[in-house]
């Protein structure tokens, strides 16, 4: 009854205040950012998060949700009008979704696409409003022994699934806990690799960097690349069949669960669950030969999935301080920005937010369903608009993004160095997700590593012996382990032999 | 899963970076760790203030130096194992245009660190879109090419005048 009550005064405290001019607006901008191939819904929120800084904490983290669910659902229209994935998350949508708009579909496509996408976001929601709060009140046991081995827990998850290569993925991610050591640590005002530059000691700020990393590395990766072709298509009925629902429940229901729970997991993210529902889907299916060929069971599966990613995502943020994907690591460090302080001690301090969340999360789920609808055609005038127009105007946004938090042009510097390494380093194929982990949790892993140690007079046994710091080692450890080949490949093979 | 076409993010190992470049990365990357342990070394510890030394500001960035290095090592080695000190390696197909990428990287530069500060940003904004524009499309001939410069041309104005207009004067924040 509490929970229904607090659910309660999370949507009239959310709808108050132009909530639904705001949630218009900003799911707008959310899907044509997602729409056009080149931005993603990092960028987005990255970008977007400069526009909140004058508004309340609430506002801002709606616009903010608005623009993350808009986006990771705008991403479709072009996977499934040009065979181009508008974001990573939608790259499972195009073996589907564009054939069957060469098929003379892609209405129905769009309208599966925006079915699977609402009720993904919509079971995604209910499992965070059903789970996040007992979750975070357990996570307040959390001391720094455990929220050492959660940081370190996520950088290895992060590192193993993120990529393909897990050896590189750990590298990307001790180099962002490296880069998050830059300027003063807590405990003794100490200016760490600063070299007498004032503005070095103040730390690399996160937005710069992450505007650097997702935008201006994207300038460079779009301006590089081969053209795009525009190609447009005959739009038939969008208007989402209820058929196409009740018949690939099951489905929906699967996709819903992994999406979430891989959302849940540190660093994973859309594109992760887009993929595994898809496969999972076609594990399944009944009809595994339709597959790849415009199958309305696949495009289903990974939109739902990639969907229902999105309030996943946001589960350990609430609860741990610990983002599971990369869009939501930047409406971490927007909450922090707002003076909300995500975490265990949440619970505590406000615990109603989660329930406003909540809110937010099935208001952008109905505004991005509403759009679904009725912006078919104008989305196609948008997906038009050649890369040469539209690089120049994000990478301005970008300059603005980084420059607004503090006025400091050394945060325009900060953006471009971490644009051209993280360029670099995409092209080397080493994965960005755990290095935008290790940016965020580097603060959480620093103080806590320290914390632990000083309260255990530099005895490290706590870290290993305490039962749920035993748990998270063990979890780590299992998760380090696995994504040796050999050592993966022994327990595959154990498997069937038990069998 | 023949059917896959589009780029999936397990398929990492689909196109992998060349063994050679692995091999450049690695070094460069252990050099790199070794340099953030000895300057994590030379920090000072403030033992006289914490009693114990355990709150020394080198211990946590000095952790991820020896990762770096020993991770780097792994990569140098597997990068070896490749074929990467072969003389004639595999050598990975580069993707997309070296001048494509040198023109947009320096009119980035440029923009950002050179007129951004020292312009009015919507008259540095503008002038910024209109040449990225124009350079860009200058390789679509010589047709219409008035047309498209004065069209990049209000699409910089535009640009300039609206984020002004939207940042500064909508959400009251300061711009460069």
């Amino acid at each position: 009854m509490d929970a229904l009550n607090n659910l309660a005064g999370g949507f009239a405290h959310v709808l108050g205040g132009g909530a639904v001019w705001h949630a218009l607006w900003a799911t707008l901008i959310g899907i044509i950012i997602g729409a056009l191939p080149g931005l993603t819904a990092t960028m987005g929120v990255a970008l977007l998060t400069t526009l909140t800084f004058g508004m309340g904490p609430n506002v801002a983290m709606l616009v903010l949700v608005c623009v993350y669910v808009g986006a990771i659902y705008g991403g479709s229209r072009s996977a499934i009008l040009l065979n181009i994935p508008g974001t990573p998350a939608s790259a499972a949508s195009t073996l589907d979704g564009f054939p069957l708009a060469r098929q003379g579909l892609a209405g129905r496509a769009m309208g599966i696409s925006t079915s699977g996408s609402w009720l993904g976001t919509l079971f995604g929601t209910l499992i965070l409003a059903l789970f996040a709060p007992s979750f975070g009140e357990f996570a307040l046991q959390f001391g720094s022994y455990e929220m050492f081995w959660v940081a370190m827990f996520g950088i290895i998850i992060a590192g193993s699934l993120s990529g393909g290569d897990p050896l590189k993925g750990y590298i990307a991610g001790f180099i962002g806990l490296f880069v998050a050591t830059i300027g003063q640590e807590t405990n003794h005002a100490y200016a760490r690799f600063a070299y007498g530059n004032g503005d070095l000691a103040g730390g690399l700020g996160l937005l710069p960097v992450l505007v650097g990393v997702f935008g201006v590395a994207e300038v460079l990766s779009a301006m590089r690349g081969p053209a795009v072709k525009a190609v447009s298509s005959k739009i038939d009925s969008v208007i989402p069949r209820l058929s196409d629902v009740t018949k690939y429940w099951k489905t929906i229901l699967r996709s819903g669960a992994l999406g979430t729970f891989i959302g849940a997991m540190p660093g994973l993210g859309e594109d992760i669950a887009a993929w595994t529902s898809y496969a999972a889907a076609k594990r399944a299916s009944k009809e595994k030969e339709k597959f790849g060929k415009g199958s309305i069971e696949g495009l289903m599966s990974a939109e739902t999935g990639e969907s229902a990613c999105v309030p996943g995502a946001i589960i350990p943020v609430l609860t741990l301080a610990v983002p599971g994907s990369a869009p939501a690591a930047v409406l971490m460090a927007a909450m922090m920005i707002h003076g909300l302080n995500p975490g265990p001690m949440l619970a505590i301090t406000a615990p109603e937010f989660i329930y406003q969340i909540v809110a937010m999360l099935v208001i952008a789920d109905m505004v991005k369903m509403f759009y679904g609808l009725v912006l078919v055609r104008p989305l196609l005038w948008i997906l038009l608009i050649p890369r040469e127009r539209l690089m120049p105007i994000v990478f301005v946004l970008c300059t603005v993004g980084a420059f607004a938090i503090t006025s400091r042009l050394f945060d325009i510097w900060v953006m471009l160095g971490a644009g051209l390494v993280g360029f670099i380093l995409r092209e080397l194929r080493f994965p960005m997700a755990p290095l935008v982990l290790g940016i965020v949790l580097g603060d959480l892993l620093d103080k806590n590593l320290l914390r632990g140690l000083v309260l255990s007079g530099g005895d490290v046994t706590p870290f290993f012996t305490r039962p749920i710091s035993m748990g998270l080692c063990a979890l780590t450890l299992i998760a380090a382990l696995w994504s040796i080949p050999s050592v993966a490949g022994l327990l595959r093979r154990r498997k069937p032999a038990e069998a | 899963m023949s059917e896959v076409e589009a780029e999936s993010p397990f398929d990492g190992e689909k196109a992998p970076a060349s063994p050679r470049a692995d091999l450049i990365t690695a070094a460069l990357l252990f050099v790199f760790g070794v340099a953030i342990v000895q300057q994590s070394i030379a920090m000072p510890r403030f033992v006289e203030q914490s009693g114990t030394g355990l709150t020394a500001p080198g211990i946590v960035p000095g952790f991820y130096g020896v990762m770096l290095a020993l991770l780097s090592v792994v990569l140098g080695v597997r990068a070896i194992g490749r074929g990467g000190w072969a003389a004639r390696g595999p050598v990975a197909k580069a993707t997309g245009d070296g001048r494509r990428l040198g023109l947009a990287a320096l009119l980035g530069v440029l923009y950002a660190g050179v007129l951004v500060g020292r312009v009015p940003f919507w008259i540095a904004s503008a002038l910024f879109v209109f040449a990225f524009t124009t350079a860009f499309e200058w390789d679509q001939g010589p047709e219409r090419r008035a047309r498209r410069m004065i069209e990049a041309a209000l699409i910089g104005i535009g640009t300039g005048l609206g984020v002004m207009l939207v940042f500064e004067k909508l959400f009251l924040l300061r711009l460069p």
